[in-house]
């Protein structure tokens, strides 16, 4: 339990554990198409590597290797048959724009993966993301508890979303399937909603952020079946409200000294 | 009686638990008023270098509050007086005279009216036990507090149990607790951490029982549920033996510098209480306390947030002996792996680790660019450096946010002042 507390005080354990919980995905993601993933994945480290560098050398910092993490997303939401040139477009503007301009990992407010899938959803429609499968869901299962037991995902965050999904499809006299539900959604909720620099950072603003989050995934889908790309703009979406979310929650919090002696 | 029980605030304690019984009076060669405890105090000297003092006589007074007296813990010789940066005092070293005779005088002391007790309080060296909340600082003479807090409760289970220290001290803390009550028109709580009372809860005194973790210790737990000072006002804390040394300089007119510490940490020998005094010579106590060919750090404080000292603090009740820290060459090689980032990430852990009722993100951000107003807002005013080091060490970011909140706090009490 020491050593769990000490690893995760560093932000280079903080990668390492989430690099960790992405290796069973990565796995399955490389069974459905071993041909091409490996092509995707070297790409995408690569990319995500070179930019890392890039800025650390810029700013005269020791360079990180948290862009591993995010190549790990990218690959397993990309469809096998993405043109290279187009990962390594997306992913690079993802990085830059979601992370390093900001001061690196833990200085935004926006995931890189979820930054650099919208831009390859907007730039090119043709192209579709792969659907979360059964053995995905799986696999993403072992990563969340790891990620669960660092304090790197939070329930609150899970629960709020699944609450979301079912209330908003609920309202909209829709057929709920959990099962079917529960499997789309896994890997995306785990890495791209949960992610905790992309969250909300209170308790209560993370029951928000979830129910936004799966709300929107439901309004983004339009209808029963849920879609990737539903999700990933749902995340983006829900991303960039979270600050706002948090702010809210301070208001409120600090009103609790104006009375305490009434 | 009131009972809280606290469910946030947890850090295991790696301190073995001492026996708790009082053991042996440890007499100390050295003693000190160290400055660490009292920062930025400029001293007006009552006394030169190599004067002889008695026990209880004033050594220093505050040079921006001349009525607030520092009085010398033993009877002996001024031998050393250092300064630190821009006159503040940094220690106030005094041998201990070995053929010490009591002369004092024996008479209970008028307590009739609140001046004579704060005059008392004032001259006869009593008055620095005190801290203000906000701020952690000593009082200003003619401050009036809304409440008066008494930390008797058990800060770690490598502290000593106040229920053990108090035995048979029991009449002087009740008096100590019917003068505070004095000092303040609202209540004063004792907050303890077993049920059996240690004085009788009266018209204005209150005794509340804290149990749970580690944070149910911490003065800064007690003044948040029951009177948060955010929405404004001034409180008090005091330890129990000061609260008891109160009581027995009324009694008796006595000046009691006696203080219980506990002995713990890796390195102890047998993990005990002691008897000595206050600001004694980190070493004199420990002589023979950890293994002869071992050379340990002495932290005077709890393991989590104590300090390298080479004289007992004068708000601590523990000792901790520690190894000696990673070489520096084996140090700066592991800093340099963990150091590529100091980034916040916000994990859960951190939702958990403090008991006052603050956000602990927003609350570290705000700290961590110096923002005072933002901090103020998400309330810093209810918390000194003791409660963040939790904070400090959960946090990916590496900072140590006890200093971060001491120049919040500086700032602060400009604006206030």
């Amino acid at each position: 339990m020491r050593s769990a507390v000490y690893l995760t005080s560093s932000v280079s354990g903080v990668t390492v554990a989430q690099v960790m919980a992405l290796v069973p995905t990565s796995i399955v993601a490389a069974l459905v198409d071993p041909v091409r993933y490996p092509a995707l994945l070297v790409a995408a480290l690569l990319t995500a590597v070179f930019w890392d560098a890039i800025f650390a050398y810029l700013r005269k910092r020791n360079a990180g290797f948290h862009g591993i993490t995010t190549a790990l997303i990218v690959t397993v939401l990309v469809p096998a048959d993405l043109a290279l040139w187009q990962l390594v477009l997306t992913l690079s503007l993802g990085v830059i724009l979601g992370e390093l301009i900001f001061g690196g990992r833990g200085f935004g407010f926006l995931g890189p993966a979820v930054v650099a899938v919208s831009l390859l959803v907007f730039s090119f429609p043709e192209v579709q993301l792969a659907n979360g499968s059964q053995a995905l869901a799986l696999a993403t299962l072992p990563g969340a508890l790891l990620l669960f037991f660092f304090g790197l995902v939070s329930w609150r965050v899970i629960l709020g979303t699944f609450v979301g999904v079912f209330a908003l499809a609920a309202l909209s006299g829709e057929s709920v399937d959990v099962v079917a539900i529960t499997t789309i959604l896994a890997f995306s909720l785990i890495f791209l909603i949960c992610d905790p620099t992309a969250a909300a950072v209170t308790n209560p603003g993370r029951w928000l952020h979830g129910l936004l989050a799966g709300g929107l995934i439901v309004l983004f889908s339009g209808g029963s079946d849920m879609t990737t790309e539903a999700i990933v703009f749902a995340a983006l979406t829900a991303s960039i409200f979270a600050p706002l979310i948090d702010h809210l929650i301070i208001l409120l919090h600090a009103r609790r000294w104006r009375n305490a002696h009434a | 009686m009131g009972h809280h029980k606290i469910r946030h605030g947890h850090w295991p304690s790696c301190s073995p638990a001492p026996v708790q019984a009082v053991g042996d009076t440890k007499v100390v060669s050295k003693v000190a008023v160290v400055g660490a405890d009292f920062p930025q105090l400029r001293p007006t000297l009552k006394v030169s270098l190599q004067d002889q003092v008695a026990a209880g006589q004033v050594l220093f007074t505050d040079r921006k509050h001349p009525q607030i007296a520092h009085v010398s813990p033993v009877a002996g010789t001024v031998v050393d007086i250092e300064y630190g940066p821009r006159r503040t005092l940094s220690a106030f070293v005094i041998e201990r005279d070995p053929n010490e005779v009591l002369v004092h005088e024996t008479a209970p002391i008028d307590d009739n009216t609140e001046a004579s007790i704060r005059r008392t309080l004032l001259d006869r060296g009593m008055w620095p036990a005190f801290r203000t909340r906000p701020f952690g600082r000593t009082p200003t003479p003619e401050s009036k507090p809304v409440a008066i807090f008494v930390t008797a409760t058990q800060k770690t289970a490598s502290a000593p149990d106040p229920h053990v220290v108090l035995e048979g001290r029991l009449p002087a803390f009740d008096k100590g607790v019917a003068v505070l009550t004095e000092l303040t028109e609202g209540t004063v709580h004792v907050c303890q951490s077993k049920e059996e009372p240690l004085c009788q809860a009266a018209d204005r005194v209150n005794v509340v029982v804290f149990s749970g973790t580690a944070a149910a210790g911490l003065p800064s737990t007690h003044v948040d549920r029951l009177y948060p000072v955010q929405s404004g006002g001034q409180v008090w804390t005091i330890g129990y033996q000061d609260v008891a040394a109160i009581g027995h300089l009324f009694q008796t007119g006595q000046y009691s510098a006696d203080r219980v510490v506990s002995i713990t940490g890796a390195m102890a020998k047998a993990p005990k209480l002691v008897r000595t005094t206050l600001g004694a010579s980190l070493s004199d106590v420990l002589a023979g306390e950890f293994a002869p060919n071992a050379r340990p750090v002495f932290l005077s404080g709890d393991a989590l947030t104590g300090v390298e000292a080479s004289f007992l603090g004068r708000f601590h009740d523990q000792i901790t002996l520690n190894e000696r820290p990673a070489a520096p060459a084996e140090r700066a090689r592991r800093t340099r792996f963990n150091s590529i980032s100091r980034a916040l990430i916000p994990k859960t852990a951190l939702e958990r680790a403090l008991a006052p009722r603050i956000l602990p993100v927003p609350f570290m951000r705000a700290l961590s660019v110096g923002d005072s107003e933002a901090a103020r807002r998400l309330g810093c005013l209810a918390l000194v450096e003791e409660d963040l080091a939790v904070l400090s060490r959960l946090c990916t970011s590496g900072a140590d946010y006890g200093v971060l909140l001491r120049h919040v706090l500086d700032d602060l009490m400009e604006d206030a002042a």
